[in-house]
């Protein structure tokens, strides 16, 4: 198939480093604004770039809606997570988890307003900080990654307050059950654990990779996402994807999927997830694949739902991964458009 | 009737005779005594109002008479003929009467005629004498005008004004006492006073004249003086030439030079102006020196006579022959592609020397029609090169000044004038005469001082020396890094082909020291053939596979596991990296859209090259890159996690040390490797 030749323009050093950069690229957390109608997005360079979704879902949007209305430096390493509450922004990635104004953001002035790290056990390197969690009827911060721990801050004081020891490898995961509250953890060790937050310990475990129907030695054993509703969860990564019931610790429905999902997610009476390849995948509770929309890059590593009530207007999926850009699908049957870097 | 007869005949008038009929008329009115009758006199006596009354009392009775005859005549009687003859009689009387009367009228009106025309003579006299008088009154008035009129040469003379002339001239011209009162006076002292001022010039005129001879006849003499001198000039310079070799002072050598620059296109003059200076100020391994022939250069001015009865005689020659054959058309139109391609008899030589003695050869040609600049290049080094295969296009004279400023392949004439001149000679682009003409570089045109720009195309571009001067260090700088580069390469290829990747001293710090993959195999492949490969799509996307860019094919192995890469060669290397793209063909193919740790992998040759520049010119960044790459898939291999299902051991057991083997969402592979502590990490 004889593939178009784009026009070279001439390119000195800076835009051949620049372009580079931007093909190397990966975004590995996504946030949405606590007024619905921002979105920003973290890569691997340790930047956090703020697009502006009202601009780019407008009638008039042009090419430069598509492109970040304000881009700083957030962090040395990548940015592996970030959650929003209504007026902070948290960023985690190398070791650490920075917060920020929206507000201030929004302004474009990128100053950190604190950072924190937490206890670590190892000074040899620094862990790194793959999930974040708010539990907000403690007011609290929950944050889990390489030092195989879960460390617990505060957030009106700063100060961590418990850290939860279990895992054997590191912490991939988290996910709240509200009831209780309950938090799940999902690491490379393999298995989901859950913990009770005012008792502070492990109250269940659930090894997937020893149930035959879902493990997939060939992918390996770890948990890369992992997604709750109360009585139910659907975890993947390694294994396959897999419905469970908690209080049983069954699994119910086994999604054939056969590519390592990264991250999932209950919408509305479907199971959205992504992960290698470049769709998103809607399952059926049942475990019937829906529909699998194709999106732009090569991988997916997160998937956010702008359900904001405050901006109804913006509320769109987005999906980003291992490119410079951030597809957004304003129905689910199909991608709208992409956001770039 | 008798009277009425009388009546009609019109009386005589005697002047000077009297009528002795008229006896009874001298009743008492005459009182002349004269001897002769003059009835002009008595005219003048009688009244003539009392005439007129005689006259009607006269007819009165005639008519009173004559009735009383026909009354008479008609009564008849005897007695009526004696009254009949008595009235007869008075009735003539009256007849005389009125006779009288009637020259006397005659007479009355012959004397008023008579004074009316005397009277009109004499006007007609005095009017006579009028005209004449007013006509000489005329005649006069014209002559006087005449004479105001009149200027005497003396006053076409511009004469000195009164007061220098009574200020300058000598008192007994001046006179003043004489010449103030007397205007004509005046007016002669002024024009003696002009005389003598002439004369007196006219003298000083000759004088000046045989002064100048006198001067001019001196300069002759020593123009032949001087003239006698040159050739003495030039035959001490002959001698002192041996002096100035054994100084190593070559001052002729540059006046030579300088000779023949006078006959350089501005903008080869330019150039060498300005290479000249930057040699000897800053660059002293840069030479210069002219080529060509100077007689051609000058036969170029040759008065236009010559040629165009050359023209004229070798068009009619062309016209017999174009009669004779058809297909001159075509020959007609590569003469004329010919001469507007022509080149400038002169050109520029210049040497660059650089630190390991490679010379880089540059000669600079001039497109005179085109008003643009070409270069053609070559590289020599102090031994000879073998060049491997893969090797073949780097210091090729067609591309190793190849976007020496990023984008300026040398392809296209820079003068957007030229497409006209094409046009009409039909030739589509300047790409297929540049093997033989040179490339236009732009930087070639910007040292000669030529600057076509774009928004504001100008009619002509003339050679400006402060654009080449402000391009000149920076264009020998990059020149010179160029060569190095491509030499640095040559020498690597040559390993490269073999297996063994150059990794100097200084860089193996960037190394663990135990590296199993191998290259094994290094091959150039076509532009074409890259931009198929599965692959390298994104880069292609990205716009970064031009045609101007050289592409290679690298095969590292480690056991069953081989990894292929293309390799993009920027013509800006080392200042460019080149960039890498990786497909890993084991157990299944790998590639970036695939598999994060490729892309991983790619990202530290791609993105982080700047640690692997290595020391300054940079030369070793493809062989580290290299290296690297193999180091990588090294950890690639031996972290690969084990499948617990599988039975048998790992192919590749993990010999390198390191502290995590997965970090963060994508589970990445410790890539980063950190001395001297030797083991891996994540970025």
């Amino acid at each position: 198939m004889e593939r178009a030749v784009p026009y070279t323009v001439p390119l000195g050093q800076r835009e051949v480093f620049q372009a580079l950069q931007r093909l190397h690229m990966t975004i590995f957390s996504q946030s949405v604004s606590p007024c619905g109608k921002f979105l920003a997005s973290g890569n691997n360079y340790g930047q956090i770039a703020i697009f502006s979704l009202s601009a780019a879902l407008s009638s008039e949007a042009k090419e430069e809606s598509k492109k970040p209305i304000v881009t700083f430096q957030a962090h040395d390493g990548p940015v592996y997570s970030m959650v929003s509450t209504d007026r902070h922004l948290f960023s985690a990635g190398d070791g650490e988890v920075k917060a920020w104004l929206w507000v201030e953001i929004l302004k474009k002035g990128c100053k950190e307003l604190w950072r924190r790290q937490p206890p670590y056990r190892t000074s040899l390197e620094v862990p790194e900080i793959n999930a974040l969690l708010l539990v907000p009827k403690e007011n609290s911060l929950i944050l889990a990654g390489g030092d195989c721990q879960l460390h617990t801050m505060d957030l009106e004081t700063g100060t961590f307050t418990q850290a939860l020891r279990g895992h054997t490898d590191y912490i991939h995961c988290l996910a709240l059950r509200e009831r209780n509250p309950e938090v799940l953890s999902g690491g490379e060790d393999g298995a989901v654990r859950l913990w009770d937050l005012r008792m502070a310990k492990e109250v269940q475990t659930i090894e997937v990779y020893k149930h035959e129907e879902c493990s997939r030695p060939h992918n390996g054993r770890w948990i890369g996402c992992l997604a709750t509703d109360s009585d139910w969860m659907v975890c993947g990564g390694g294994p396959a994807l897999t419905l469970w019931h908690l209080r049983s610790s069954t699994p119910t429905t086994i999604f054939p999927m056969w590519a390592p999902q990264k991250h999932v997610t209950f919408y509305q009476d479907l199971i959205l997830s992504a992960g290698q390849g470049p769709c998103v995948n809607q399952w059926q509770l049942s475990g019937e694949l829906k529909a699998q929309v194709p999106g732009s890059s090569p991988g997916l590593l997160s998937l956010s739902l702008n359900q904001q009530p405050a901006a109804p207007e913006c509320k769109v999926l987005t999906a980003a991964g291992s490119s410079c850009r951030v597809d957004v699908f304003t129905n689910l049957g199909y991608r709208a458009f992409s956001l770039s870097f | 009737m008798s009277s009425e007869s009388s009546k009609k005949r019109k009386p005589k008038v005697i002047r000077s005779d009297g009528a002795p009929a008229e006896g009874k008329r001298n009743r008492s009115d005459t009182e002349q005594e004269g001897k002769y009758y003059s009835e002009e006199a008595e005219v003048d006596l009688r009244d003539p109002g009392r005439d007129y009354e005689l006259y009607k009392y006269t007819c009165q009775e005639l008519q009173r008479l004559m009735a009383e005859i026909q009354d008479l005549k008609s009564r008849g009687g005897k007695d009526v003929a004696a009254e009949i003859e008595d009235r007869r009689i008075q009735s003539c009387v009256h007849f005389m009467t009125l006779k009288k009367l009637n020259r006397l009228a005659h007479i009355r009106l012959k004397k008023g005629r008579d004074q009316t025309h005397e009277a009109k003579q004499k006007v007609d006299a005095y009017h006579l004498q009028l005209q004449n008088l007013l006509y000489e009154v005329m005649h006069l008035q014209k002559e006087i005008t005449k004479c105001l009129e009149f200027k005497s040469k003396h006053e076409e003379i511009d004469l000195v004004s009164l007061e220098e002339f009574y200020r300058e001239a000598p008192p007994d011209i001046s006179k003043a006492d004489i010449t103030k009162g007397d205007p004509h006076q005046q007016t002669l002292a002024r024009l003696d006073w002009e005389l003598e001022q002439r004369k007196r010039l006219a003298e000083k005129y000759r004088e000046c004249l045989s002064n100048k001879e006198k001067i001019l006849k001196e300069i002759e003499v020593k123009k032949e003086y001087l003239s006698s001198l040159q050739p003495r000039l030039n035959s001490i310079m002959q001698a002192s030439l041996p002096v100035q070799e054994y100084l190593f002072m070559p001052y002729d050598q540059a006046h030579k030079q300088y000779e023949t620059a006078r006959h350089l296109p501005p903008p080869l003059y330019v150039l060498f102006v300005q290479a000249t200076a930057y040699g000897q100020a800053c660059d002293k391994t840069l030479s210069v020196a002219i080529e060509g022939s100077v007689d051609e250069a000058k036969a170029l001015f040759k008065p236009h006579e010559d040629s165009q009865d050359d023209e004229s005689d070798s068009d009619a020659e062309e016209e017999q022959t174009t009669k004779r054959r058809r297909p001159t058309l075509g020959v007609q139109l590569d003469d004329k592609r010919k001469e507007m391609l022509k080149r400038h008899p002169l050109s520029l030589m210049l040497d660059l020397k650089c630190k390991d003695d490679s010379v880089l050869h540059l000669t600079f040609y001039y497109l005179m029609n085109l008003n643009i600049m070409t270069v053609k290049a070559k590289v020599t080094t102090t031994t000879e090169l073998i060049t491997p295969i893969s090797a073949g296009d780097l210091l090729s004279p067609d591309s190793v000044l190849s976007c020496l400023y990023p984008g300026d392949h040398g392809k296209k004439t820079p003068n957007p004038a030229n497409q006209y001149q094409f046009d009409k000679v039909g030739i589509l682009t300047l790409r297929d005469y540049v093997l033989e003409l040179g490339h236009p570089y732009l930087w070639v045109q910007k040292l000669g001082g030529l600057h076509f720009p774009k928004e504001h195309p100008q009619q002509t571009v003339i050679a400006d020396h402060s654009l080449s001067a402000s391009h000149m260090e920076t264009t020998m700088k990059l020149l010179k890094t160029r060569v190095q580069s491509r030499l640095a390469l040559h020498k690597q290829f040559a390993s490269l082909e073999h297996g063994i990747i150059p990794v100097t001293s200084d860089c193996q710090y960037l190394f663990p020291a135990k590296v199993v993959s191998r290259l094994v195999k290094w091959v150039t492949i076509a532009h074409e053939d890259y931009m198929e490969l599965p692959f390298t799509k994104d880069i292609v996307e990205a716009g970064l596979a031009g045609d101007t860019n050289l592409y290679y094919m690298a095969l590292v192995e480690r056991g069953t596991a081989k990894l292929q890469a293309a390799v993009v060669l920027n013509p800006g290397y080392s200042s460019i990296p080149p960039i890498f793209q990786l497909c890993l063909n084991w157990k299944g193919e790998k590639t970036n859209s695939n598999d994060d740790n490729i892309r991983a992998m790619e990202s530290e040759v791609n993105v982080c090259y700047t640690e692997l520049c290595g020391p300054r010119p940079g030369h070793q960044l493809l062989t580290n890159q290299l290296q690297r790459l193999c180091v990588l898939l090294d950890v690639y291999l031996e972290t690969e996690s084990h499948d617990d299902s599988v039975e048998g051991p790992k192919e590749f057991p993990q010999e390198k040390m390191c502290l995590r083997l997965f970090r963060g969402p994508s589970r990445m592979k410790p890539f980063k490797y950190n001395h001297p502590q030797g083991f891996f990490s994540h970025r």
